[in-house]
């Protein structure tokens, strides 16, 4: 089948025909689900909080105007709504902002890690990583949106989400290194 | 040393991991509220403006009105004395007549605050309820 853009789906929705939002939902819920999850840090928060990001972007579809990336708009929802809930709750959380960034970790060879040690490596050095760093390295590198987009999710500025990305990236370097060298004692 | 926009390595790292995924149910549970929502919106748009309440009391106040109109035409109090020989209506009818005469004194600005106040309250109203999402 013929894969169609969002649009084409969000304007049959808005149309009334209420069961295209299903393929928005399919396409999206990884990575609502992914902030979400980061976010909240528990399972069924971030389920309950996906969900309800996308009823209100379901509830809010007219107002979409199509001037930036629908993507860029349920992220910024998602965004939104986790954080509310985590004030609501007043949820405190440790983040691994006491990693040392070291200048040296700029190469990474994953090479001598077996594939299934490697997602779970990088899953694992994400996981460090507090939330908004979290979604900044998502956003860029996974769903490859540009600064602009990113900060219309976040609500940060150009300049402070570069100085954020590129903090995130030198600690992510350093955790994978860290890790892939436990990873490899282990093996030996 | 590279920057963020260069690290194309950690670009295809990243793009190599599947994301965590919610319950195999999310899409079901996700639509099944969304069908939810969309019946209360189209339950919402079914109802009248304007309830049942306001016909019946908007037909009372007619019906008062229309009788008000009648009675003025044609001189009742004495009927009225007939009807209910031991109750003073006189009395009552021009306690009634003073409140509708003093209500007819009240400055046309206040008329008119009152009117424009009720419309935009109708309005509000109206345009809410055909409004399709629910807040």
């Amino acid at each position: 089948m013929e894969k169609k853009d969002d649009n084409y789906y969000i304007e049959k929705v808005i149309n009334g025909q209420t069961n295209y939002f299903s393929y928005i939902v399919e396409k999206y819920q990884d990575i609502v689900f992914s902030i979400a999850l980061k976010v909240l840090r528990n399972r069924e928060d971030a389920e309950e909080m996906a969900q309800e990001s996308f009823i209100k972007a379901y509830k809010s579809l007219h107002t979409f105007k199509g001037n930036a990336k629908f993507s860029t708009w349920i992220y910024r929802i998602t965004y939104n709504t986790c954080i509310s809930e985590v004030r609501k709750k007043k949820i405190h959380f440790t983040s691994a902002d006491d990693v040392q960034i070291k200048d040296e970790t700029e190469e990474m060879n994953l090479d001598g890690i077996p594939a299934e040690n490697r997602e779970k490596i990088i899953k694992a050095a994400l996981d460090k990583l507090p939330e908004d760093e979290y979604t900044l390295v998502l956003l860029y590198y996974f769903e490859e949106q540009s600064i602009v987009e990113i900060c219309k999710v976040t609500g940060l500025t150009e300049s402070n989400a570069k100085v954020k990305l590129h903090r995130a990236r030198k600690k992510l370097h350093t955790l994978l290194n860290e890790m892939m060298k436990d990873d490899l004692y282990t093996i030996l | 040393m590279k920057t963020f926009e260069e690290d194309k390595e950690l670009k295809q790292l990243l793009k190599s991991i599947k994301l965590e995924k919610p319950a195999p149910d999310f899409t079901k549970v996700v639509m099944n509220r969304v069908f939810q929502e969309r019946a209360v919106v189209e339950q919402v748009r079914a109802e009248p403006v304007l309830g049942k309440g306001f016909w019946i009391i908007l037909a009372l106040f007619v019906l008062l009105m229309a009788v008000m109109v009648l009675m003025s035409g044609s001189n009742i109090a004495p009927e009225s004395t007939v009807v209910l020989p031991e109750i003073n209506t006189e009395k009552y009818m021009s306690g009634y007549r003073s409140f509708f005469e003093n209500f007819g004194n009240l400055p046309v600005s206040i008329a008119g605050i009152t009117l424009a106040f009720s419309m935009l309250i109708f309005l509000e109203r109206f345009l809410s309820s055909r409004r399709p999402e629910l807040t």
